[in-house]
């Protein structure tokens, strides 16, 4: 009765070994044909649901229609279908459970009128898939058998129309059996029920749908990035000029599109690049993220733009936070200023545990009953100056950590003899001790907009390395015999001290005296409780020494001006700044003389430290390094100067800092203040050096115009300070022919320790933007936009994008984008009243000015230094930190009201935004912990019983998610 | 790939057979001539070959003979290239050995063993190719071997294995219903007296399904009867004809 055949399948097996399996198969003479026009309905044995007899003709769709237009056929109009087994099969083996499921329970449902044949068991439907037939062949020549058959078994009294999506079956079956039809399914649609819309609108979404998809799995494929090359390869091709390396710097404004690669030094020379080079795309940025040493090859130039051959190394040491295990994950709420600041931390890689037991046993003490003392061995070994010299410190006001004073005096032999004292605290951490190694880690003491975390112990850092005003302190000294007209510089001394300043100065006060206004005095401790004339004799010396100082200061950067190139205005003190106080580089206060004598001393004393130590230690000597920068970088900023009618000469640093000074306007000083940013942005970063990694003339320091320079005045808050006072140590030893008793780094050990520096100055550098950045978004957060006034301020354009423009506000020292064409592709107009509105339209980008044209024709345009009124809001995100976001609300300046024009005369500092932030979150927790002062309160009045009872489990979580974080921290 | 569907909604197998259909059988008696009796059956795409001696004396040691009844020795083998993957040993592992002494089991009680006091009956049965119900052919090809030995049964041992999938009980499981994983259950039956010489399952089965699996599994037995009994009747009408002219 059944007839048994073999199926062979050939299978692959988990090992990739072709296994080759023989199944059964058995065919019947009669399966369920279903359809009340079957002369032997006995034999079919056909039970169950039937198609109905009074249609025009049954309809078999091929596999591919079931496959893909399944949901047509499950329109209740289409009657009379047939589903094949073999089409049933392609849907349940190639789409899956879930659209077989759905076929399967078409099948079951009485009210569809259509049927399963299992033409496959039927043994004169069933075809063997012949040798080297594809699959999809098969099912069509099956399906069309089994049409066929059906056809006759229907004793040829009902039309059958095959439906194909397969090309090549209509004109191939077409006309082989009359009375069965092969047409392709859109024809089948169009012929048979034009009328049906909403079947056609389905047709044409899947068939739109179909293409999107195969164009999608096309592009993800291409998608697939390159492999990187191996090292080997990389490093030949470097070699031989092939591929380049560089660092990618992702574009801010477009991540999604634009990178660059800026060169490193050597390599843009010898291939002649003269600019960074574009890496467009994220498939050519072949997976390197920002930051990462990049090894790129060079497209022909008719395609120009590059592609990432490899990454090299990583050389960035940034980890993510979820890489290195042993960093706790910061935890807090968002928008928590606690939980935030401890994210920067986390970001940058900055541990600050504070000092452990075992760092600290090793420390001196200072206290009231045991006070530190300077010790008889000491005192032997050290150049005694709390007796000759008169020693001072100019400092901020409110300095804890005092690492430098100065001294003047004249000499029996009518010089004069200059002194810089450097805090001594290589005495007090003795290398690789537990201090010393914790403080290499830290390598700098880091200060976040409200805080800051030590490099040393507070007891070395505030206390007994601070020089600080009528107490002994051990120091390093370096002093110039100066000739007593010329200046010139006849001898130098280096060497260990015991010092006393006599007095602490802040600049202010220093100023008043150096301009002969002695009203200050009454604000110097150090002069109350002084007799009238004992005062007078000691007012005349401090002054005296003050003055000759500035006199010295002055002299000294003249002469340094002039054998060298001019240097770069304060670009060393900007730096410096840049790294304790960003904002208040933005917002300068006015500079003092005494400011630059300060200046002036430590960048003398620095630089001879660092002839000193290279000439003692030609290959192991730390010292610092400015590279002069690129040319094409200063592009904008000439760019931008132009705009405005300047022209910046950048040469070389003298002709720059003079073009700086000339580019000035008068009407708006802003102006000046932005290109000199601009200018300190294009400026490669100074870095920390071994000298003997490099040749002698890359010493070179750009913006100081030295040719030889190092850190040596900080070493309370520098590592690399420490490591130039114990080279200078060994130095002198070295001189005096005693043995070197410091363990001096190896050139390797020493070019390591530079790198690990320069890291940390950078996180140092990064989580103290960011800081300041969270501060300016927490303070800019809970403002109303509309009604609060701060959020409205004046801002100055000073870069234009192709969507929008950099805007600079003075006011908050803040940079950010404000953009023209919003998400919906609107832009930006403004109306006669100035006020800007969205409005569909264009944006032209010109070379110094953009223009937004709206449909309706209007159009505003924005130039460089323009002056707009912006509105800061502060963009919210759950799984990137805050940023503040700026929206141009009139293109006329912010004409502030003229009641309120005194109190905001003065920019808003850093300092007192700081302040506010930090005073609103106080108040929050204050205001919590009163409410929970009333809930004891209540427990005692209810007599309720204490502790945790599910209600208040249940409170707590109602807390949770009703609190509104930006309420507590209302103003 | 969506799983095996092994009953369609239409109530056909993977192979197209209905529930409670069998396999393709066919056997051969009187394989060997150097043997006293050999069988070859195949059921579906299951081989399997059988071969009998005996009765005959003890052979080895002595102390194993039994007073009253004749010893059967089964012994199993599957061929090395009997299944998918190809087998390391063809005989003495643990399944072979466990095979063996379910087979014996079986035979202890069809075979008249007490007419043939001290002495052994041998049975070695191998499996040329396993593509499911591997022990119901075994059986199968011994019955046959043991009768074309001539020595007295009882009756036909007929085996057939039964599965149980989606509510309904499927016969004669082949290959890839039994290595979907559901329960199997096999069957040794004596048509004649309904007695059941041997019932293994090894999987878990609820017990308000436990007789419809036995009753398909009897039905399949007694369809295996029939077949093997008109095989039997086949080899002896064409032995006759030999012998008589």
């Amino acid at each position: 009765m059944l007839q048994k055949r073999e199926k062979v399948l050939l299978l692959r097996t988990f090992q990739g070994r072709t296994l080759r399996i023989v199944r059964e198969h058995y065919l019947r003479p009669s399966v369920p044909c279903n359809s009340p026009l079957c002369p032997r309905p006995a034999a079919c044995r056909n039970d169950g649901k039937l198609l109905s007899g009074d249609v025009t003709h049954y309809m078999v769709p091929d596999w591919k229609v079931v496959q893909d237009y399944l949901e047509i056929l499950e329109f209740p109009e289409l009657k009379g279908i047939i589903f094949m087994q073999t089409a049933c099969q392609a849907v349940q083996h190639q789409r899956g459970r879930r659209q077989y499921n759905k076929l399967r329970n078409l099948l079951k449902d009485a009210r569809h009128d259509c049927v399963l044949f299992a033409n496959e068991f039927q043994q004169s439907c069933y075809l063997p898939r012949e040798r080297g037939e594809s699959m999809e062949k098969w099912q069509t020549r099956s399906i069309y058998k089994a049409a066929v058959w059906y056809y006759h078994h229907c004793q040829d009294r009902m039309p059958i129309i095959m439906v194909t999506e397969d090309e090549e079956a209509v004109p191939q079956y077409g006309s082989e059996t009359e009375g069965v039809f092969v047409i392709s399914f859109k024809n089948y649609l169009d012929n048979f029920w034009p009328d049906l819309k909403a079947a056609h609108e389905l047709c044409d979404s899947i068939l739109q749908s179909r293409r999107e998809r195969e164009n999608e799995s096309q592009e993800s494929h291409r998608k697939e990035y390159p492999e990187h090359l191996p090292l080997e390869v990389l490093e030949a091709g470097i070699k031989s000029g092939r591929y380049i390396q560089g660092i990618l710097n992702v574009n801010k404004h477009r991540a999604q599109i634009e990178a660059f690669v800026r060169l490193q030094g050597a390599s843009s020379k010898d291939s002649g690049l003269v600019s960074d080079i574009l890496i467009h795309g994220m498939k050519a940025r072949n997976r390197s993220i920002h930051g990462d040493m990049v090894v790129v090859e060079l497209l022909p130039k008719s395609d120009w733009k590059g592609r990432t051959v490899a990454l090299c190394e990583n050389d960035s040491d940034d980890k993510a936070p979820g890489e290195s295990p042993s960093e706790p994950m910061p935890t807090g709420r968002i928008g928590d200023l606690e939980g935030e600041i401890a994210t920067i931390l986390v970001e940058n890689n900055i541990s600050v545990a504070p000092f452990s037991e075992a760092q600290m046993c090793k420390m001196p003490v200072n206290t009231p009953e045991n006070p530190w003392k300077v010790s008889p061995e000491e005192e032997r070994e050290r150049r005694d100056l709390r007796k000759t010299h008169l020693v001072f410190s100019i400092d901020p006001k409110g300095c804890e950590d005092v690492d430098d004073t100065l001294s003047v005096r004249t000499l029996t032999n009518g010089n004069l003899e200059l002194g810089v004292h450097i805090a001594d605290v290589t005495h007090f951490v003795a290398p690789n001790s537990y201090v010393d190694i914790e403080a290499k880690t830290r390598a700098t003491t880091y200060y976040l907009a409200d805080r800051r975390y030590d490099m040393l112990p507070s007891i070395l850092s505030s206390d007994l390395c601070s020089l600080l005003g009528g107490v002994d302190r051990y120091a390093v000294s370096i002093m110039w015999e100066l000739d007593k007209t010329s200046y010139e510089i006849k001898e130098v001394w280096y060497g260990r001290t015991i010092i006393r300043s006599s007095y602490k100065l802040f600049y202010e006060a220093a100023q008043e005296l150096l301009d002969g206004n002695f009203n200050i005095i009454d604000d110097i401790p150090e002069f109350r409780g002084l007799d009238e004339r004992s005062r007078q004799a000691k007012l005349e010396e401090l002054v005296w020494a003050v003055g000759k100082l500035t006199d010295i200061a002055r002299h000294v950067r003249a002469k340094r001006d002039l054998c060298g190139a001019l240097e770069l205005e304060g670009v060393e003190v900007r730096v410096q700044l840049d790294e304790k106080k960003n904002i208040r580089d933005l917002i300068p206060k006015q500079p003092l003389e005494v400011h630059e004598t300060v200046a002036e001393c430590m960048i003398l004393a620095n630089h001879w430290v660092a002839k000193k130590i290279w000439e003692s230690f030609p290959h192991q000597a730390l010292l610092r390094q400015h590279p002069p920068p690129h040319q094409e970088f200063f592009s904008e900023l000439r760019e931008c100067a132009k705009a405005k009618g300047f022209f910046i000469d950048t040469r070389s640093n003298k002709t720059l800092a003079d073009s700086l000074d000339n580019a000035n306007d008068p009407d708006d000083p802003i102006v000046n203040r932005l290109l000199r940013s601009m200018a300190t942005q294009a400026m490669s970063n100074a870095l920390y050096f071994s000298t003997g990694s490099c040749a002698e003339e890359e010493f070179h320091h750009y913006g100081l115009a030295l040719d030889k320079y190092t850190h040596f005045t900080s070493p309370i808050r520098r590592y690399a300070d420490i490591i130039v006072h114990r080279l200078l140590m060994a130095a002198i030893s070295k001189d005096k022919k005693t043995e070197v008793t410091e363990n001096l780094f190896s050139n390797k050990d020493l070019e390591e320790l530079c790198r690990h520096i320069n890291n940390r100055n950078r996180a140092a550098q990064h989580s103290q933007k960011q800081s300041t950045e969270l501060f300016q978004c927490m303070y800019f957060k809970d403002k109303d936009q509309e009604t609060e006034e701060r959020c409205i301020a004046d801002g100055v354009i000073y870069s234009i994008r192709t969507n929008g423009v950099l805007v600079f506000i003075p006011r908050f020292g803040i940079k950010g984008a404000a953009y023209l064409k919003n998400k919906d592709g609107l832009v930006i107009s403004c109306g006669p009243d100035s006020r800007s509105e969205w409005k569909p339209g264009s944006l032209q980008r010109f070379q110094n000015k953009i223009t937004s044209t709206t449909t309706a024709g209007d159009s505003v345009t924005f130039h460089l230094f323009d002056h707009v009124t912006v509105r800061i809001s502060v963009q919210a995100s759950r799984c990137h930190s805050d940023t503040i976001r700026l929206e141009i609300m009139s293109n006329k300046p912010y004409m502030i009201p003229d009641t309120e024009l005194l109190h905001q005369s003065a920019p808003l500092l850093k300092s007192d935004l700081v302040k506010e932030v930090t005073r609103s979150v106080e108040e929050a927790h204050l205001a919590q912990e009163v409410k929970g002062n009333i809930i004891q309160e209540d427990f005692q009045k209810y007599c309720q019983t204490k502790g945790r009872s599910l209600y208040t489990l249940l409170e707590e979580i109602r807390d949770l998610a009703l609190l509104d974080v930006s309420d507590s921290h209302g103003i | 790939m969506a799983g095996l569907e092994l009953l369609s909604d239409q109530g056909y197998r993977v192979d197209g057979r209905r529930a409670g259909e069998l396999r393709k059988i066919q056997a051969r008696m009187g394989v060997f001539s150097q043997a006293d009796g050999s069988a070859y059956i195949e059921q579906g795409n299951t081989k399997a070959l059988a071969v009998v001696y005996g009765p005959h004396e003890i052979r080895g040691s002595r102390s194993r003979a039994l007073p009253d009844r004749a010893l059967v020795n089964c012994q199993y083998s599957s061929a090395t290239f009997s299944t998918g993957e190809r087998k390391r040993r063809p005989h003495g592992d643990r399944k072979s050995c466990e095979m063996g002494l379910q087979l014996r089991q079986t035979f202890e009680a069809a075979i008249l063993t007490q007419l043939h006091p001290r002495s052994q009956i041998d049975i070695y049965v191998q499996v040329l190719q396993a593509d499911g119900g591997t022990y119901a052919a075994c059986v199968n090809a011994a019955t046959l071997a043991v009768l074309d030995a001539g020595i007295p049964m009882r009756d036909f041992v007929c085996a057939c294995s039964a599965g149980f999938v989606d509510g309904t009980a499927l016969a004669d499981l082949s290959h890839v219903e039994e290595a979907a994983g559901g329960p199997q259950l096999a069957l040794a039956l004596l048509p004649a007296s309904g007695q059941i010489a041997l019932l293994e399952m090894d999987a878990r089965l609820h017990e308000d399904h436990l007789e419809r699996v036995l009753e398909a599994a009897a039905r399949a037995a007694r369809d295996v009867h029939t077949l093997l009994d008109r095989v039997v009747r086949q080899h002896v009408r064409e032995a006759s004809v030999l012998l008589g002219d």
